[in-house]
C-alpha cells in the first residue's frame, strides 16, 4: 500500500516550501506528487501532476464527504502508468491543497474509490501554520481552523523569523484546537521529515509511539517549552460553536460491536461535525488493544495491535468536534453501552470514567 | 454494486471482531453467532424507534420498520441512511428524547 500524505494549510503559511525541502531529500526521491495549482515556489521534479478543481457529490453523502473527481481520476492514472513502466515507479504520493481547500474530502477520496483503496492509503496529514500571522489568519479564516483540527501533523513555519513569544502563543493556540497532532517548527529548510511524513500508525516500528504521543504532552522537536498537562489531555474546551476536543476515558473493557454500533450512528448523524476521532480501545474478548481513527465520516480500518503500547489499560478516545459538547459525546455512548449491556445480560459492566 | 466492486472491495470496520484472530477457530465465536450479536445490539438501539434488522444469510441484514417498509444493506454503517431513506428521519444518537426512550426501552 502506497502512503498518501496530505499537504495542507492556509495561503503563503509555507506548504510549497515544506514539499520542495522534501523532496530534496533522498529518501524522498521516489514521491510522486499532486498540487492543485503551481504556486510561486518552484518546484522541479520528475512526478509532478497538476490537479484541476471538480468536486462530485456523493449520492448518499454530505458535503464532507465529496469525492473529488479530479483527484481520484489524477491518482487512478499515476497508478496506472506506472504500473505500465510508463513513468518510474513510486513509493509515496503528497497531496499538496491549496491554502483554503478542506483537507477532509481527500481522505474520503481514498476510502470510497475500489481502486485507490487497494493501492494507496492515508498516511500523515500534514498542517503548515505560519509562525508570524498564523493567530490572526486562525482567528479570521474558518477553512485555517478546519485544517489544523484535522492534521496528524502541525508544522509552525518561519520560526527563524518569528520570536519566541510568537511561536508559544501559536503553539498553545495551534495545540487547544487540536491537541493530537504532533506539533514541530521548520525554519524553511530544517526540519524533522521523518516525524513529519515517514512516522505514522501504519508503521510497526513508531505505532506504539505514535499511540502514546496521542495522549501525552507535546514533544516538541526543537524545544522544550512544556505547556503541559498532567496524565491524560487537560483540554476539554466546551464551546457552542466553536472546536471542542476531549477525550472519553473508560477502564473497564469495552464491547467492540457497540461501539461501533455507536460510532457509525453517531458518524452518520453528525460526521460533518466531528473532525476527528482517534483512540485505543481496551475491547472485551480480547487481551490486546484495538487502535481507531478517522476524519469525519471516514474511520479508517482499525488496527489490532500485538501488544499495548504502554502499561495503561484504559480505553481512551479522542474527539475533535464542531460545536458538539463533551458531554453530549458521554452521554450518548453511556446509554448505548448500558442499553446494549442490558439487553444482552451484561449489566453494571460499563461506567465512564469521569 | 456491480461483480467488480465487489471484488475489489474491503469489509467495514463494523464487520470485523475484537479479536484479530475470530473466526478463524481461535475465537470463542462463530461468524453466525457474531453477526446474531451485534443483529440484537443494533435492534436495542432501534427498539425506541420501533425498527428492526435481521441477517440475512450472514451476508446482507435486512432493516424492517414498523409500516412494513423494508431496505437490504451490507454492514452496520449502511443502517443508519436506510433507516433515513426508508423511514424519511434521522436516527440521532445525540437527541436527548430519543436516549431517555433508549435508556427507558431496556
Amino acid at each position: 500500500m502506497i502512503p498518501v500524505n496530505v499537504i495542507t494549510g492556509f495561503l503563503g503559511s509555507g506548504k510549497t516550501t515544506l514539499l520542495r525541502e522534501v523532496l530534496r531529500k533522498p529518501e524522498f526521491s521516489d514521491t510522486a506528487v499532486i498540487v492543485n495549482e503551481f504556486g510561486e515556489v518552484g518546484l522541479d521534479h520528475i512526478l509532478l501532476e497538476e490537479v484541476e478543481e471538480g468536486v462530485l457529490l456523493l449520492e448518499s453523502g454530505c458535503i464532507c464527504c465529496t469525492i473529488r473527481s479530479d483527484l481520484r481520476d489524477t491518482i487512478r492514472d499515476l497508478q496506472a502508468r506506472a504500473a505500465s513502466g510508463a513513468i518510474p515507479k513510486f513509493s509515496r504520493l503528497v497531496v499538496e491543497t491549496t491554502g483554503l481547500a478542506d483537507p477532509a474530502p481527500i481522505a474520503s477520496t481514498l476510502a470510497a474509490d475500489p481502486i485507490i483503496r487497494n493501492h494507496f492509503r492515508i498516511g500523515n496529514i500534514i498542517c503548515t501554520l505560519d509562525g508570524m500571522s498564523g493567530l490572526a489568519t486562525l482567528a479570521n479564516h474558518p477553512e485555517a481552523e478546519k485544517q489544523l483540527a484535522i492534521a496528524d501533523r502541525i508544522l509552525l513555519t518561519k520560526a527563524d523569523i518569528a520570536d519566541g513569544s510568537q511561536i508559544d502563543r501559536l503553539r498553545i493556540h495551534a495545540r487547544s484546537i487540536n491537541p493530537v497532532a504532533q506539533l514541530a517548527l521548520s525554519d524553511g529548510q530544517w526540519f524533522d521529515a521523518g516525524l513529519l511524513i515517514e512516522e505514522d500508525l501504519n508503521d510497526p516500528e513508531t505505532r506504539a509511539q505514535e499511540i502514546q504521543r496521542w495522549f501525552k504532552p507535546d514533544h516538541d522537536h526543537h524545544d522544550h517549552h512544556d505547556h503541559s498537562h498532567h496524565g491524560h489531555h487537560d483540554h476539554s474546551h466546551d464551546k457552542v460553536d466553536g472546536l471542542n476536543s476531549f477525550v472519553v476515558d473508560y477502564d473497564t473493557p469495552i464491547d467492540w460491536t457497540v461501539f461501533g454500533v455507536w460510532l457509525t450512528a453517531l458518524l452518520h448523524s453528525h460526521g460533518d461535525r466531528i473532525l476527528r476521532v482517534k483512540g485505543i480501545l481496551n475491547v472485551r474478548e480480547s487481551e490486546t488493544p484495538v487502535v481507531l481513527h478517522g476524519v469525519q465520516h471516514v474511520m479508517h480500518p482499525p488496527l489490532h495491535l500485538d501488544k499495548w503500547p504502554g502499561e495503561d489499560r484504559g480505553s481512551h478516545v479522542i474527539f475533535i468536534t464542531r460545536g458538539i459538547s463533551e458531554q453530549a459525546i458521554r452521554h450518548s455512548l453511556e446509554v448505548f453501552l448500558s442499553a446494549a449491556a442490558r439487553a444482552t445480560g451484561e449489566a453494571g459492566q460499563v461506567q465512564a470514567v469521569v | 454494486m456491480c461483480g467488480l466492486c465487489g471484488l475489489l472491495g474491503l469489509t467495514h470496520w463494523t464487520e470485523t471482531h475484537a479479536h484479530k484472530d475470530a473466526f478463524t477457530g481461535a475465537g470463542q465465536r462463530t461468524l453466525r453467532a457474531e453477526r446474531a450479536h451485534r443483529t440484537k445490539i443494533v435492534n436495542t438501539i432501534l427498539q425506541p424507534v420501533r425498527a428492526k434488522v435481521s441477517d440475512f444469510q450472514a451476508t446482507s441484514y435486512l432493516l424492517s420498520t414498523p409500516t412494513g417498509k423494508t431496505a437490504v444493506v451490507d454492514d452496520i454503517q449502511a443502517v443508519w441512511g436506510a433507516y433515513e431513506q426508508v423511514m424519511g428521519r434521522n436516527l440521532d444518537p445525540l437527541d436527548p428524547e430519543y436516549l431517555l426512550q433508549l435508556e427507558r426501552s431496556v
